[in-house]
This record gives structure tokens, C-alpha cells and sequence, in this order.
């Protein structure tokens, strides 16, 4: 015990600074239980703000062209744990096609690479990338991300988007001559390359692109890096370039690309999604990997834009890229059915355990045929197609040809056909 | 055993006994003082954690594991063990500098043995697959992410430590064996505080690391974990926000506080108790505020979604919003002698919570607007990459190696002659700061 000997007058100062403490303490108390109460949800009544009319499109067609971004997962996250972590600007990284002659692990960068292969680009890219092969750092595990989208339009014309450029100049190319991109790209027949972010997988390819269509209009988001603006320049690009700021621009009827200011993981700033309204069926969400999060597209959409529900998604996810998992993912997979998509192709970094769980929830994934490097079927797998108010082959035709699928998926959602995940 | 006057008392009171002298009138001393944490901040940092500097250990777990545990070590040295095994006539006559070298390397040498050796050697190679990165490897997991989950199973562990081990000094008055002594004190009240955070470990993150993996270890951990309804998540992030609060609150009444008002209570068990408990339910106050204080600033959150509407997220930011609170709260402290020493006690407190609260979001500001810049972490408030804790954890422990290891040289020395605290005081106050100008 202290000591107890005092007089009345301590007596009363030390109830007084009782009290105060106490009063203290318990206002603080009643603050932390109001906080968390259902009370606290009427401080988030927002006005109803005007919505955006996109227009509409009659229809929608997704090929695949790659969304085979590397090849080995261990050697890509291990080059990344090797450099310093997921934050280590990936210029620095030496990877192709920005290798310099030492060819050592984080010692590179942009100035560096671009000034032995800078002469080859676009129309000598076999030599440049020869040049990756003998320097650069792991340049097999390189692949890429890109997609052609096809509006059928209301005015019964049509027009194609290209979406990202992938990175291996080798691999992107033999991707784009596979699926005929090459003559589109060349003929004028593709109205725009959106470039979704400034990642390796899926700007880095970018030359090969420009060798085909160097006038192209090209839409990048802003938070580009002066690497990559100089990449556009270097690559030989002399059409008209498009930094989108944040926040939602329409594109053309239908169409509009959405730019999320958010941080990317190695020093990556800023993405770039599409939403395309279909007449009569609803909002569909075309991303490159969506590091926004799928959830926070689709609630930006029913927040700003005019719709009659969210209707498909096709498209990376990150939510596993690397076959790693977070329980926070979990949140995902319990309420993405709460949206009422219809349609769900997903592929690249949405990661092989997270579609495996979204069918084992029973939500409508579309699944592929896991051809040209695809390497599992629950997957909208390279050179498949997915429809959207049009019912499309599972195999672009040219890659049917060329491959025909080993495997018949079953029907989307048909939960008991994947092994593997928990629900 | 009897206790003797001649018995060799190592370093128990040394903080509150030693008199620390200003070398030069204020503000000097602060801002050589400051310079010099900077400047070990800075260098300490690029070489150890920056993405862009020598090792790259943030990434981030690694890193963040690595400064935790520092933490709790340095609590354990000084707070629980109180110098142990180092003579009272050491740690006054020996160069703060040479302390500060000694005493933090012999620190860094147990962390590695309790990181490596432990947690990785023993635990994870024959109790739990997830503490160790070769064992998850044998079961698939690539090397990247094994070291990644293993160092958040390990720093988990550091996170329970670092709010239990002073919440016994501070909350319970390390009783009932603050009259035991060294090492018999430390070591009892360490294993009572390792075993309270090994339960709270098993209810709060094992559920975490038990749907981590595929598939769901429905047999070892509640899956989905118990809190996930409350929470809006399943993400063990929940409990990382109160937890980081009771750590935050154990050390704003040890310090600014002066412990009131809890001390005000007389009767010692009533006071423990009050204090030890206290500070949890101030911790939860501030847990539940906080989140409400991010719905009303970025909106409602939304379950599923990633980042800044995230509810995980969230719930991490709030710890990391309070731990901005205690930079402040422990430089007016350790270098400003508790200002202000004069007025009533609810006075001193309120002006200087009312400076810790305006400083913390002064730092708060800077650091969104500069770690990209000086520190080579990522740009914006909610990549998953970006943890405000590790380089802020980073500077306390500078601090905290200045403060208690080295007599807050070069701004300070200490003065031939040490005052004696009685021992009823000792147990009460641990720091000559704490005690009330009165």
C-alpha cells in the first residue's frame, strides 16, 4: 500500500484528479464503443452524385493473345527477392530488354540497357533480343500480357483496342503473328494501344507494338516514370500519346478507360482499367492485372457510371500472382458473388489458387483450354476467346488451328470440377 | 533469501538513479542529439532495409521481423532484466559509446538466437511448419515466400512481447516478483509474459496462418477464424491494430502520462490491475476510434476490396497511425526531461498530449509525402508494400539505444554523483523523467 497519511486537502485534490482521470478515461471508453457501433453508419449517408453515361456497345469480344506473363515463378520471384524486394525499381533489375553487358542481378538500369539495343528499335528486334538472351538476367522466363478487344458497335462498325504489349519481344511477337495482330496492327485495323501500367510484362514489349503500327494512338497513365516516357520515344512511337489522368475518360461510344492512382509493386505507379457498357446485359470490366482490386472497380463503377447491373470480368486480378496466398484474398472470394457477375474470365496474375476458389464458390468462371504456355485449364488460357452479349468459340479460330485444345472445360461454375480449394 | 544493501544490485534503477546533465544549454543538446539519431537512422537504414541500399532487408517482413525483435530485446535487457549481468559500476563508468556498441550488439546476437535458433530452428523444425522458410519449401512454397510468412509468424510473436513485457513492468509493477532478484525477476517475468503472448498468439494470428495455406487447417485453427464477421475480415490484421494500441498506450502512460491517472489508485493490487487493464481498454478506445476516424476521412470500407477501402487494411493503418503517436511521445521524454515538469499533473499531461497528438500528424504528413523519396519505400498510403511501422520501430530503437544505452550522449553525461531512489520508488518509476515535478 502507499502511504496513507495525508490530510483533507490531498484527500480532495486527489478525488478531483480522480475524477478528472476517470471522466477522462470513460469519455474515451464511450468514443472507441460509439465508434464501432451500428450508430457510427449514420455519418456515412452520402448525396447521390450524377452518374456518367458511357454509352453503350452492342457487344464485346476478348482474345487472349498472351496472359502468360513469365514462365517460372521461382526464378522471377526469386530475381526479385535477389534485387531487394518488391519495392526495387524494376529498371534496376537487369532484366530484358533493359540488360546491360555485366548482366549481374540489380545492377542495371534503364540507361544502361536501352543504349545497346536503342539502334534496333522496332524494325531490328530479333537482334535486340539476341542481345537479352546472351545478357540479360533470367530473359527465358520472359512472356507477356496482351489482349485484342473487339466492339461491335451500335452503329454496326467496329473497333479494336489493343491492350498492352507484353515483354519478350520474341514471344509477344510470335503471340501476335499467331492470332494475326500483326496484320491488324499493320493494316490500321486496331484504333488504340492502352497501356494498363508501366510493368515489365505488359509494357515492356511496347517496340513491338510500334514495329507494326508506330502512328497508333497510345494511352498510358499517368504516374509513368521518366523511363518510361523516354521507352515510348526510344521504341520509335511517332503517333499521338494519351496520359490519362485519374478518374474516369470515355474513349467512344461504349468505352471508357478508368485511371486509379494507386502504388505498384516494384516502383510502378498508376493503372490504367477499361469499362465497356453492352446493350442490354450490363457493365463489363476489362483490367491488365487491376491492382485496384476487383471490388473497389466494381464499387467505383456502381458509384459513377450509368449501368444496368455489373455483368463480366475478363482479365488478371492480382490477387496471387505468384501462387502466394493472404488471407485478406479470402475477403475476395467470399463476396465477389455478391455482385451478380455473369461472366468471369480471369487469367495472368489472378493466380491458379484463386479461380480454383471462386469455382469451388460457385461463382460463373469461364474456363480455357491451357494452350501456347497456359498452364492450367481453370484459366482463360492464350489464344481462347470470351464473349460479352455474343456467343464467341472458346478457341480464336486461327489458334484452333494451329493448336487444337487437348481439354474440354466444363461449364462455368461447375464447382466440382476443380480439386484443390477450400468452400 | 534476505536482500542485502551490499548485494550487487547490477543495473535495477539505474534509469531513475542516474543523473543526466545537459553538456550545453537547451537546444543544443536536442539537436545534436537529433542529428546524431538521424544520422544512425539514415546509415543504419540503407545499410540494413532500404530497397535501394545494401542489404534489402524490407521486403518487408524480413526487415520488419528483424526491427521488432530488436525491440523487444532491448525491453527485455532493460526493463525486465535491468542490465543483468552488467555491474552497476560498469554502466556509470564505462563511454556511453562503447555501452551503446556492447550493449546493442550483445542484443542483435540474442535476437539472432531467438529468430534463428527458436523460432526457425526449434519451433519450426519440430513444432510448426510456418516458422520455418525450409520447411514450408520442402512443402512448395518458393523461397521468396517461405522467408515472407515465416518472418510474419516470427514478428507476430515480437508484436505480443513488445505490449505484454512492459505492460507487466508498467501495468503490474513487474508483482508479484518486482522483490525478487536478478536474474530470477527477469527470467520469471519474461516466461509469464512469453506464455500470455503464446495463448494470445494461438486465438489472434494462428487462425491467420491456419487459411493461409491451401488447404484451410480446419483441424489446427479455427477456419475462418473466429473474428471474421466483427472484423469485416478474415485477415489477422484485426488483431495486429489492438495490439499495436496496447503497445502504443503501455508506453504513453509510462511516459507522458506519468501513469496517472492509474497511480492515483492506493491500494497496490487495486492500482495493478486498474493500470494493467486500463491500458487495454484505452488500447480497444483507440482501436475502434481510429477505424471509425478512416471511414469518415477515405469513406465506408469495403470487404473484398484491396488497399485504402479495404477493411484489412484498415486495420493495419490504425496501427500504424498509432505508432506516429509515439515518436513524439518518447522524444519529449527522453530529451525534452518531460516537458513541461511544472503545474498539476493533468496540466503537464494535457499539454503534452495535446503536443505528442500535434507532432504525430505532423510526422504522419511528412513521412506520405517523403518515404518514397529518402526511405525507397512505395509512393501512396495502402501498398502492401509500405509499412510505416519498420522504419518508425527503426528510429525507437535508435532511441532507445541513446536513451539507455548511452546516457543520451553527446547532448548529455552523467553527473558524478548518482541520486539514490528509495526502493518503494523504484518499483513505481522507472525513468527520472516519470517522476512528478511536484
Amino acid at each position: 500500500m502507499t502511504d496513507s497519511s495525508q490530510g483533507p486537502n490531498d484527500d480532495r485534490r486527489a478525488f478531483l484528479r480522480g475524477a478528472v482521470g476517470g471522466t477522462a478515461l470513460g469519455a474515451l471508453g464511450m468514443m472507441g464503443a460509439y465508434s464501432y457501433s451500428p450508430m457510427r453508419h449514420a455519418h456515412f449517408d452520402t448525396p447521390e452524385t450524377e452518374k456518367a453515361d458511357i454509352g453503350a456497345v452492342v457487344s464485346l469480344k476478348v482474345t487472349n493473345i498472351s496472359e502468360t506473363s513469365w514462365f517460372n515463378n521461382a526464378d522471377l520471384i526469386g530475381d526479385i527477392r535477389g534485387a531487394g524486394g518488391l519495392l526495387v525499381n524494376q529498371y534496376k533489375f537487369n532484366w530484358p530488354p533493359f540488360a546491360n553487358k555485366n548482366g549481374k542481378l540489380a545492377e542495371g538500369s534503364y540507361a544502361d540497357g536501352i543504349k545497346h539495343i536503342k539502334a534496333d528499335l522496332p524494325n531490328n528486334l530479333e537482334r535486340a533480343w539476341e542481345f537479352q538472351m546472351e545478357n540479360a538476367v533470367h530473359p527465358e522466363n520472359a512472356g507477356g500480357y496482351s489482349a485484342l478487344l473487339e466492339f461491335e458497335m451500335r452503329d454496326g462498325s467496329t473497333k479494336r483496342i489493343l491492350l498492352d504489349s507484353g515483354w519478350s519481344y520474341d514471344w509477344i511477337d510470335k503471340a501476335f503473328r499467331r492470332e494475326g495482330i500483326d496484320t491488324m496492327l499493320a493494316n490500321g485495323e486496331i484504333d488504340a494501344l492502352v497501356i494498363s501500367h508501366e510493368h515489365f510484362d505488359h509494357f515492356w514489349g511496347f517496340p513491338v507494338a510500334m514495329k507494326y503500327a508506330p502512328d497508333i494512338d497510345v494511352y498510358v497513365p499517368d504516374g509513368f516514370y521518366e523511363e518510361g516516357y523516354q521507352y515510348v520515344k526510344d521504341s520509335g512511337h511517332r503517333g499521338k500519346l494519351h496520359v490519362l489522368k485519374p478518374g474516369l475518360t470515355k474513349l467512344f461510344d461504349g468505352v471508357a478507360v478508368y485511371n486509379f492512382a494507386i502504388p505498384i509493386i516494384t516502383r510502378v505507379y498508376g493503372e490504367n482499367s477499361l469499362y465497356v457498357n453492352v446493350e442490354g446485359k450490363g457493365l463489363v470490366s476489362v483490367t491488365g492485372c487491376c491492382h485496384q482490386g476487383i471490388i473497389q472497380f466494381a464499387e467505383t463503377a456502381l458509384r459513377e457510371i450509368k449501368m444496368d447491373k455489373l455483368y463480366g470480368i475478363y482479365g488478371g486480378l492480382h490477387i496471387s500472382p505468384f501462387d502466394d496466398w493472404d488471407p485478406k484474398y479470402d475477403d475476395l472470394v467470399f463476396t465477389l458473388g455478391d455482385y451478380g457477375f455473369e461472366k468471369i474470365g480471369a487469367n495472368h496474375c489472378t493466380g491458379l489458387l484463386t479461380v480454383k476458389k471462386f469455382i469451388a464458390r460457385g461463382l460463373p468462371v469461364q474456363q480455357g483450354t491451357a494452350r501456347f504456355g497456359s498452364k492450367d485449364p481453370v484459366y482463360l488460357g492464350n489464344g481462347d476467346q470470351i464473349g460479352f452479349g455474343r456467343d464467341v468459340p472458346l478457341m480464336s479460330p486461327v489458334s484452333a488451328d494451329a493448336a487444337p485444345a487437348a481439354y474440354a472445360p466444363p461449364a462455368s461454375g461447375d464447382g466440382d470440377a476443380v480439386e484443390g480449394a477450400t468452400y | 533469501m534476505q536482500h542485502s544493501e551490499t548485494m550487487e544490485r547490477y543495473g535495477d534503477g539505474y534509469l531513475e538513479e542516474r543523473n543526466l546533465v545537459q553538456r550545453w544549454p537547451s537546444p543544443i543538446p536536442q539537436i545534436l542529439n537529433l542529428v546524431l539519431l538521424g544520422a544512425l537512422f539514415y546509415a543504419t537504414w540503407w545499410i540494413f532495409q532500404d530497397p535501394r541500399g545494401w542489404m534489402r532487408l524490407y521486403t518487408p517482413y524480413v526487415g520488419y521481423m528483424y526491427c521488432r525483435w530488436l525491440l523487444i530485446i532491448f525491453i527485455w535487457m532493460v526493463y525486465i532484466f535491468n542490465f543483468w549481468p552488467f555491474r552497476r559500476a560498469w554502466l556509470e563508468r564505462t563511454h556511453p559509446v562503447l555501452k551503446g556498441v556492447l550493449l546493442t550488439g550483445i542484443a542483435v546476437v540474442i535476437m539472432l538466437m531467438v529468430i534463428k535458433g527458436f523460432f526457425e530452428g526449434l519451433l519450426g523444425n519440430y513444432g510448426m511448419a510456418y516458422f520455418s522458410p525450409d520447411e514450408m519449401q520442402k512443402l512448395g512454397i518458393t523461397e521468396f515466400f517461405a522467408e515472407e510468412y515465416a518472418a510474419l509468424a516470427i514478428l507476430m510473436f515480437a508484436a505480443l512481447a513488445s505490449w505484454l513485457s512492459p505492460a507487466w513492468i508498467v501495468g503490474m509493477e513487474g508483482a508479484p516478483w518486482h522483490k525478487e532478484r536478478q536474474p530470477v525477476r527477469g527470467l520469471t517475468i519474461l516466461l509469464v509474459t512469453f506464455f500470455l503472448a503464446t495463448i494470445i498468439f494461438f486465438m489472434t494470428m494462428h487462425p491467420h496462418m491456419g487459411i493461409l495455406y491451401e488447404e484451410w487447417q480446419s483441424f489446427a485453427a479455427i477456419a475462418p477464424p473466429w473474428w471474421h464477421t466483427f472484423a469485416d475480415t478474415v485477415s489477422g490484421n484485426f488483431h495486429v491494430s489492438w495490439i499495436m494500441c496496447c503497445t502504443v498506450v503501455v508506453w504513453l502512460v509510462e511516459t507522458i502520462w506519468e501513469r496517472y491517472p492509474f497511480r492515483l489508485i492506493r491500494h497496490d493490487w487495486g492500482r495493478r490491475f486498474a493500470t494493467f487493464f486500463g491500458i487495454i481498454a484505452i488500447a480497444f478506445a483507440c482501436h475502434f476510434f481510429l477505424y471509425f476516424a478512416q471511414e469518415l476521412w477515405w469513406g465506408e470500407a469495403v470487404r473484398g476490396t484491396r488497399r485504402l477501402m479495404a477493411p484489412d487494411w484498415r486495420w493495419l493503418h490504425v496501427g500504424e497511425m498509432m505508432i506516429f503517436f509515439l515518436l513524439p511521445a518518447l522524444f519529449i521524454t527522453f530529451y525534452f526531461n518531460n516537458w513541461p515538469r511544472k503545474g498539476s499533473p493533468t496540466s503537464r499531461i494535457a499539454i503534452r498530449t495535446l503536443v505528442t497528438l500535434v507532432a504525430a500528424i505532423a510526422i504522419y504528413w511528412l513521412y506520405y509525402n517523403t518515404s518514397h523519396l529518402l526511405l525507397g519505400t512505395q509512393k501512396g498510403f495502402s501498398h502492401p508494400q509500405q509499412f510505416p511501422m519498420i522504419p518508425t520501430i527503426w528510429l525507437i530503437n535508435i532511441m532507445l539505444i541513446n536513451h539507455w544505452f548511452m546516457d543520451n550522449w553527446p547532448g548529455w553525461k552523467i553527473a558524478p554523483a548518482t541520486r539514490t531512489v528509495p526502493a518503494s520508488e523504484s518499483g513505481a518509476a522507472l525513468d527520472p523523467a516519470l517522476n512528478p515535478a511536484e
